[in-house]
């Protein structure tokens, strides 16, 4: 293989995992932005998205279905998990949220296993993207393509979301200071929901979008759950910008890494955590040292 | 203050209460059943496999009861999670052996669960069938004398792919296997194999296990210009690479070739795993009158064929169910002593538990996925085998002299 | 006090009561409480909340396994050995994560303890790889003491280093050392600007816990016979910060009780059925909505009643 041919293949796959990466480490930084807790569950609701995405696929025979009604439904189990539980925590100190997401992963976990068993499931590649494009001769599969693409798509979506639309305001506003948006008659308790059901609906959709690749299975939550916290951390918690750069990174730092030295594929991300941790300890787009 | 003490103390009692009371509420004499301890992952990554494997069990123990059991005594088993990590398959089956007073154990799912429990078998004065753990050091340099291996070993799984290479014309092979032991033993079994048929081993890539994006070794494997890779993969994993494979079109340009071809992964991955070639430990096609009942009573039960873990872990049941009507009893040492050399004909025809090593001799099998008509996933279609004496390794070994 | 010494009567007569499989699950709940009280150190009294104190028992149960292993120092050398160990590393790591405070300094912890496991996982003639270090012998001695070797001595192997390790922590955050670590809790500016280089005193503390840590990891590896890469997984960190939030943090027995509780419920669940996780997450949530201040909490609530 020559090498510009190689490097754009190299370049495309980690933009296509950057993509992944991102749609599992935005929802959790914008949770942790707005609610200053730390979803433990984030990982089976990405989980959750695979299954559902399976099923509505299967049902429905079309990937797209399962690509809609995976993230809503999980969506809505979060927004109601936020409502039943969390709402209740607020005033206790973090280690309540750990808790009590910790508890739900262990439940959501049990419940998936036992709806769809243990056995991986497959879910087909979408008709439309099942082909491959050459690259200088190198076949490249077209859905790693609309992958990167869906990325860019999402990310300039929750960005024009947070910024132009009333809820987006709200959410940043809350995450600068609820007690102001509160006092302004707000229903800051509306925006918590909404962030959670967002933030777990997106992950979701990581889950149905990486679920051609993987394939659905219970081992996905506990792989994406320190995907996602490392995202989040190297990009600073609560920043958006911070998690698209910092899933770049990774993606092209785990890509090139494990080409070039495949016996630190495992270290390289927490090398690269660590480094960017004791340089920034805020993460790198984080406020907080 | 008097208060606290009080209450601490009853707190201690009652955790000491909740973890005793299970012996107290076991039956101690209920026509004196035979035990044998499963202690299997039923949730975590292995869970599949797990599943295949209790289901054998409880197959072969339904079977044997309902003939009038072993020895004249019912069969039961005492069945628990693992969850797949070797502390707590240690800690599950001291537990069995406490307070069940179990002497004998199957169905350990993982090697390293295994290698973590042999050392304990001689102070628990247990006996251990495998019935799955392929690392080929449990029966070299980890061998104890209370652990026996009824399946095929994955040195002996590599062997058949590489008798079968011997007579292929592909020349360069390159490697992919998941980075721990079972990975890295298998690949050098294959490299000396490929080596000693004349072909050119490229080289071998190890992958994390858990890892979730393989194209970067699927860059490496089509960059090595090998015209064979073997994989050594095995769950979540092998899933990954076969789906993803599929999608850079690997396979027209590169032979898979892989360790172990079994039907859950196929279900999985579908049709990415047209094509691939491997070794299986148990095709249920075979064609032999034990096996034809085996299936046919299987597929009464469960509603279709029974699965490479589920024939394998049958094996195991029926060399265990032989040992003990030989000895006459599940005493360590006669036990140890019965099984030692042990005929059986079983599903995959007449196989030996050699003394030596403990290892069962037994045929290798190489299958090729196909899609046939009629059938909803693809299958695995036996396209040569070999007899025991070519595939079982030396005494005591894990490579082969020939 | 009294509470104290009723409970360490009632754990040294125990092996007497007790069937044998009672006793190893005991021994395994005392090696917990141990790691979870040394946890409360950290969090519970100076605030450090640590996502990565898999790490110390993680050390202290390989390099006690190790030196098992690998030479002839009698057993209750390898493991204080392996505390010691588990400390010194603890003093490069705390220098490294102390520059950071509050959720950055969880993040750090939890980076340099997932390194850890990396590195475990790489470091096949040390750690065994993924194989873990299988076999380790409980060695007699010194002076021909055997008595480690028995289920019952073991146990009160066990049992010594939990009541003296707890002896150490009541006394060490009543001294004056513990008054300032409770300032850095209340606040740090504050506590700094009477004088004290708090950055010391946190990694004096860190120090100390992983020491008591790894002594707990360090007695884990020679009961089990066992040593594997999932001690020092990122997911037993974060299992080993709720046992302390069960418990009640910031109490010493609580985070015991929290080991024990923890332990025992996941245990007992899984023999009764296969969907034990289930449960387990829900009586976790209960626990959170009905029971804010721990075990420990909840008991002395109902005396205080």
């Amino acid at each position: 293989m020559d090498l510009l041919p190689f490097l754009l293949t190299q370049c495309l796959n980690a933009l296509s995992q950057a993509a992944l990466l991102f749609f599992l480490g935005v929802g959790l930084t914008l949770i942790f932005g707005i609610m200053r807790i730390v979803n433990f569950a984030h990982g089976t609701f990405y989980m959750l998205g695979a299954f559902i995405g399976y099923s509505s696929a299967r049902v429905t025979g079309s990937f797209w279905a399962g690509l809609v009604i995976g993230p809503l439904i999980a969506g809505a189990i979060g927004a109601a998990f936020e409502m039943g539980l969390l709402r209740r925590l607020y005033r206790r100190d973090a280690s309540a949220f750990l808790m009590v997401t910790f508890g739900l992963t262990l439940v959501l976990g049990e419940i998936i296993r036992l709806i769809w068993g243990v056995d991986a499931l497959q879910l087909e590649v979408p008709e439309v993207f099942s082909g491959i494009v050459f690259l200088f001769d190198e076949p490249f599969p077209t859905y790693r393509l609309f992958l990167a693409g869906a990325g860019v798509v999402v990310a300039v979506g929750i960005w024009q979301f947070l910024e132009r639309t009333r809820l987006g305001l709200l959410i940043r506003a809350t995450s600068q200071n609820a007690e102001m948006v509160h006092a302004l008659g707000v229903d800051v308790n509306l925006v918590r929901t909404a962030i959670f059901g967002i933030g777990c609906g997106l992950a979701a959709l990581g889950g149905v979008l990486a679920a051609p690749l993987v394939t659905a299975s219970l081992g996905m939550a506990g792989n994406a759950i320190i995907d996602a916290f490392v995202i989040v951390i190297i990009g600073g918690m609560g920043s958006f910008l911070g998690s698209l750069l910092a899933a770049v990174l990774v993606a092209f730092v785990q890509v090139f890494g494990t080409y070039y030295f495949p016996d630190f594929a495992l270290a390289a991300m927490y090398m690269l955590m660590l480094l960017v941790l004791v340089i920034r300890p805020g993460g790198l787009l984080g406020k907080e040292a | 203050m008097v208060n606290q003490a009080d209450i601490l103390r009853r707190t201690m009692l009652q955790a000491a209460a909740a973890a005793g009371f299970a012996t107290l509420a076991g039956p101690a004499a209920a026509a004196d059943p035979i035990k044998i301890g499963i202690p299997v992952a039923l949730t975590g990554p292995l869970g599949g496999v797990g599943a295949q494997m209790r289901r054998a069990c409880e197959f072969w123990a339904k079977e044997v009861n309902a003939k009038g059991g072993l020895l004249g005594r019912p069969v039961e088993l005492v069945i628990e999670d693992t969850a797949g990590n070797p502390a707590t398959t240690v800690r599950t089956v001291q537990e069995m052996v406490e307070r069940d007073g179990i002497r004998v154990i199957t169905a350990i799912v993982a090697s390293n669960e295994a290698l973590a429990t042999v050392p304990k078998l001689a102070e628990w004065d247990t006996i251990f069938v495998s019935g799955d753990n392929g690392d080929g050091r449990l029966t070299a340099e980890s061998l104890v004398p209370n652990f026996f291996r009824a399946n095929v070993s994955g040195p002996m799984g590599t062997r058949a792919v590489a008798l079968w290479l011997r007579d292929s014309p592909m020349k360069n092979f390159y490697g992919l296997g998941m980075d721990y032991a079972w990975g890295h033993n298998s690949m050098d079994v294959f490299a000396a194999e490929a080596k000693r048929a004349g072909k050119n081993f490229m080289g071998a890539v190890f992958s994390p296990t858990g890892t979730k994006d393989f194209s970067t070794y699927i860059t490496k494997i089509r960059q090595s210009g090998a015209e064979g890779v073997y994989l050594v993969l095995a769950g979540d994993d092998n899933n990954a690479f076969l789906a993803q494979a599929k999608q850079y079109r690997l396979g027209d340009k590169v032979q898979m070739l892989t360790e172990q071809v079994d039907q859950m992964s196929i279900n999985a991955t579908g049709d990415s795993a047209i094509g691939l070639i491997g070794s299986s430990r148990y095709p249920f096609s075979l064609d032999n009158p034990v096996n034809k009942a085996f299936v046919a009573a299987w597929q009464a039960e469960y509603g279709r064929p029974p699965d490479l873990f589920e024939g394998d872990q049958y094996q195991s049941c029926k060399v265990l169910q032989a040992g003990i009507e030989k000895a006459g009893s599940i005493e360590a040492a006669k036990l140890r002593t019965a099984l030692e050399g042990l005929a059986v004909t079983s599903v995959k025809g007449p196989i030996v538990m050699r003394a030596c090593d403990h290892q069962a001799e037994q045929p290798g099998f190489i299958v090729k996925v196909v899609k046939r008509e009629g059938m909803e996933h693809p299958v695995p279609e036996v396209i040569a085998s070999y007899p025991a004496d070519r595939v079982t390794p030396p005494c005591n070994k894990m490579v082969y002299d020939d | 006090m009294r509470a104290v010494v009723c409970a360490a009567i009632v754990l040294a007569i125990a092996p007497f009561g007790l069937p044998l499989f009672a006793m190893t699950l005991l021994t395994e709940a005392l090696i917990l409480g141990l790691l979870a009280m040394s946890l409360d150190l950290m969090v519970g009294y100076t605030r450090l909340i640590s996502f990565g104190h898999a790490a110390a028992y993680g050390l202290g149960a390989y390099t006690s396994g190790y030196l098992l292993l690998h030479t002839s120092l009698p057993l209750p050398f390898a493991v204080l050995a392996a505390s010691a160990l588990a400390g010194a590393v603890a003093i490069g790591v705390a220098w490294v994560c102390t520059l950071a405070t509050g959720i950055s300094f969880s993040m750090l912890t939890l980076a340099f303890a997932q390194l850890l496991y990396a590195v475990a996982f790489k470091w096949t003639s040390v750690t065994g790889a993924s194989d873990g270090l299988a076999g380790i012998p409980r060695r007699a001695g010194p002076f021909g003491i055997t008595m480690f070797q028995t289920k019952d001595g073991y146990y009160y192997l066990v049992l010594f280093c939990l009541l003296g390790a707890y002896a150490f922590c009541r006394s060490l955050v009543r001294s004056p050392f513990g008054a300032v670590l409770r300032g850095i809790r209340e606040n740090e500016a504050k506590t700094l600007s009477l004088g004290y280089n708090t950055r010391l005193y946190k990694i004096a503390v860190v120090a100390v816990s992983f020491a008591l840590g790894g002594l707990a990891g360090a007695l884990y590896s020679p009961f089990a016979g066992f040593a594997n890469t999932d001690l020092l997984f990122w997911l037993f960190s974060g299992q080993v910060l709720i046992m302390v939030i069960v418990g009640g943090q910031g109490t010493l027995h609580g985070p015991i009780l929290g080991a024990a509780f923890f332990m025992l419920l996941e245990h007992v669940l899984s023999l009764y059925t296969e969907s034990w996780a289930l449960f387990f997450g829900l009586i976790f949530i209960g626990f959170v909505m009905f029971a804010p201040e721990g075990i420990w909490g909840l008991l002395t609530r109902r005396v205080r009643a």
